[in-house]
């Protein structure tokens, strides 16, 4: 019954999705040039009939692309070529709608005017002025500490956090559960956010600089090692945590002796790595007045200094690289 | 002599439905060697988890020293636990902690969790864990970690943490199950000291007839859940064998 339902959803939004692509995309943009008309009742009527005849269609045989998905195939020699051309014009019109709508173009790819434009940038980007080396590393030391301290800060709050939003330590009643969910949907919705959001919103709280850049970044990282956290705490061998049990231990200290001590160096090495996440987070979110290195980049382009910028980008990636390169050691020897 | 274990009617069905144990009742007498065989999958460890209530039973009584256990929590599961010791098929070591550690952690259920917390075990326990460990001949190991240890060993450690709880029951999950034979015997002759020097009452799950006709005092089979035979190592015939076992198997020898 369930499936029954599901199908027959898939069917009538198929219909309704190519009926909308090709009233919304196809005929006002590729027929015609870029004639926008009303969303009125007769191109409301068309969705609809396109919906329900594959929704009656789908219901009455067995021509479903409901049935094509969910079953992988499809008995009858029409109903199959129905299924599998429906199925297709589906994903045939989502390429066209998709290549219209983002406005793709060869020509402005390789139009000459363009091309020397961006060979003037790379060119400028390629003689970068050591002038500005100085105040470029000041910037980036400060995108460095502002990942760190970012990190320092966020992990207390994951670390007591995570044994709370771990399935296996919290499924022994309602209240437990119900945390375990609130905490799980908080910190999914909080990660869902992108950290360069989260940056706009405290630059208007605290200022624009470092301190609102590196707020974006505790949320940011609160979220995402809770998650790693409490997803390794879900994985502990449980052997340990029975004997400590068997001792006649409180589940404070089954937790603290058995669970711990098996998640501390994965924790640390999440850590690491998020660290490394951080600073190449930090430079995204200095763009937006985050602070450090990002911020110093924004504003040479502003002023179109684009041999300053070719030194900043050089030295970002020298810096990103070399995190990378340290913490994949650390995170290989803490194994 | 009052029993030390009476069971009667004894469930458990696990949260998925499976019926693991059906209105088993049996009686355990302080002193015994209690050896429980079966199949695996015969409920055999879930019996042991019932008695030291780490899971509850689903209907039934279990009376542990005079006292009704069947559905205690809170400070009486916790209390009922600490007198009884448990060990494992897998050790179940805290494997990056020293041997010393692991021992102590056997008195976790006698200190608060405030107490605990901090890592800090008292001179005096430290003692007793080192004397723990000296039953079991590995007292020069103390300082190693665990998991530095050969198999045999860490089941040696895994006793002496289970002895820092001065247990009036110790429970021996498949204890020698993932060792070889040799030292099978090894850790059994420390299980069947403890039960000898000490009194200590043993109730071992094992998989071969011949540890069982050893070192049991009694032995009781366990099939899909029920008791089918209960009684005297040595009246373990062929017959028997069979039918506990099915009529495939044969007897391995471990020597």
């Amino acid at each position: 019954m369930k499936r029954h339902l599901l199908r027959l959803a898939i069917d009538v939004f198929f219909g309704a999705y190519i009926a909308t692509i090709i009233d919304r995309v196809v005929i006002p943009r590729v027929v015609f040039d870029n004639v926008i008309s009303v969303f009125d009742l007769p191109h409301q009527a068309f969705v609809i009939a396109l919906a329900l005849i594959l929704g009656v269609l789908g219901s009455v045989s067995s021509a479903s692309v409901g049935r094509l998905i969910l079953d992988g195939s499809v008995c009858g020699a029409w109903q199959r070529a129905v299924a599998m051309n429906v199925a297709w014009l589906g994903l045939t019109l989502t390429l066209l709608a998709g290549w219209v709508i983002t406005g793709i173009s060869p020509s402005a790819l390789f139009n000459g005017q363009g091309l020397e434009g961006a060979g003037r940038i790379f060119k400028a980007l390629f003689t970068p002025n050591a002038d500005i080396i100085g105040a470029a590393l000041l910037a980036m030391v400060e995108t460095i500490y502002l990942a760190f301290m970012a990190t320092a800060i966020a992990v207390p709050f994951s670390f007591a956090l995570s044994f709370f939003a771990a399935r296996n330590l919290m499924d022994h009643g309602a209240i437990p559960r119900a945390v375990y969910v609130a905490i799980r949907f908080v910190t999914n919705f909080t990660r869902s956010i992108e950290p360069l959001i989260w940056a706009i919103i405290f630059s208007v709280w605290v200022g624009i600089g470092p301190f609102a850049g590196m707020l974006a970044l505790v949320v940011h990282t609160i979220s995402s090692l809770t998650k790693q956290y409490s997803e390794q705490i879900e994985d502990v061998d449980t052997g340990p945590m029975e004997a400590i049990s068997a001792t006649g231990a409180s589940r404070t200290q089954i937790v603290w002796f058995s669970v711990v001590p098996q998640c501390v160096i994965p924790f640390l090495s999440f850590t690491i790595y998020r660290w490394d996440i951080n600073v190449r987070m930090a430079t995204v979110i200095g763009l937006v007045g985050g602070g450090g290195i990002g911020t110093m980049l924004i504003q040479y382009q502003g002023l179109a200094q684009w041999r300053e910028v070719g030194t900043i980008v050089i030295l970002i990636a020298l810096v990103v690289w070399i995190m990378d390169v340290i913490s994949a050691r650390i995170r290989e020897a803490l194994k | 002599m009052p029993s030390l274990i009476t069971a009667e009617n004894l469930s458990y069905e696990y949260p998925n439905g499976f019926k693991a144990l059906k209105n088993v009742s049996f009686n355990v007498q302080p002193g015994e060697f209690l050896v429980v065989i079966g199949l695996s999958g015969s409920g055999k460890s879930t019996l042991m988890r019932t008695l030291n209530r780490l899971l509850e039973p689903t209907s039934g009584t279990l009376t542990f020293n005079g006292t009704n256990v069947t559905h205690i929590e809170g400070d009486a599961l916790r209390m009922h636990r600490r007198k009884i010791g448990m060990i494992f098929q897998h050790f179940n070591l805290i494997k990056r902690h020293s041997v010393l550690r692991n021992t102590l952690y056997g008195a976790l259920g006698q200190l608060s969790s405030a107490q605990s917390l901090l890592g800090k075990f008292s001179p005096q326990l430290s003692e007793k864990a080192l004397q723990r460990l000296d039953i079991v001949g590995i007292r020069e190991k103390a300082d190693q970690r665990a998991d530095s240890l050969s198999g045999g060993q860490q089941q040696r450690v895994a006793i002496a943490r289970a002895l820092m709880q001065d247990p009036m029951l110790l429970l021996a999950d498949e204890p020698v199950a993932s060792l070889d034979p040799a030292t099978s015997h090894s850790v059994m002759k420390y299980l069947e000291r403890i039960n000898k020097e000490f009194g200590t009452t043993v109730v071992c799950n094992l998989h071969f007839l011949s540890l069982v006709r050893q070192y049991a005092t009694r032995v009781i089979a366990l099939k899909a859940g029920e008791i089918v035979f209960e009684g005297q190592p040595a009246d373990i015939t062929e017959q028997w064998f069979k039918e506990i076992y099915g009529d495939d198997a044969t007897e391995v020898e471990i020597r």
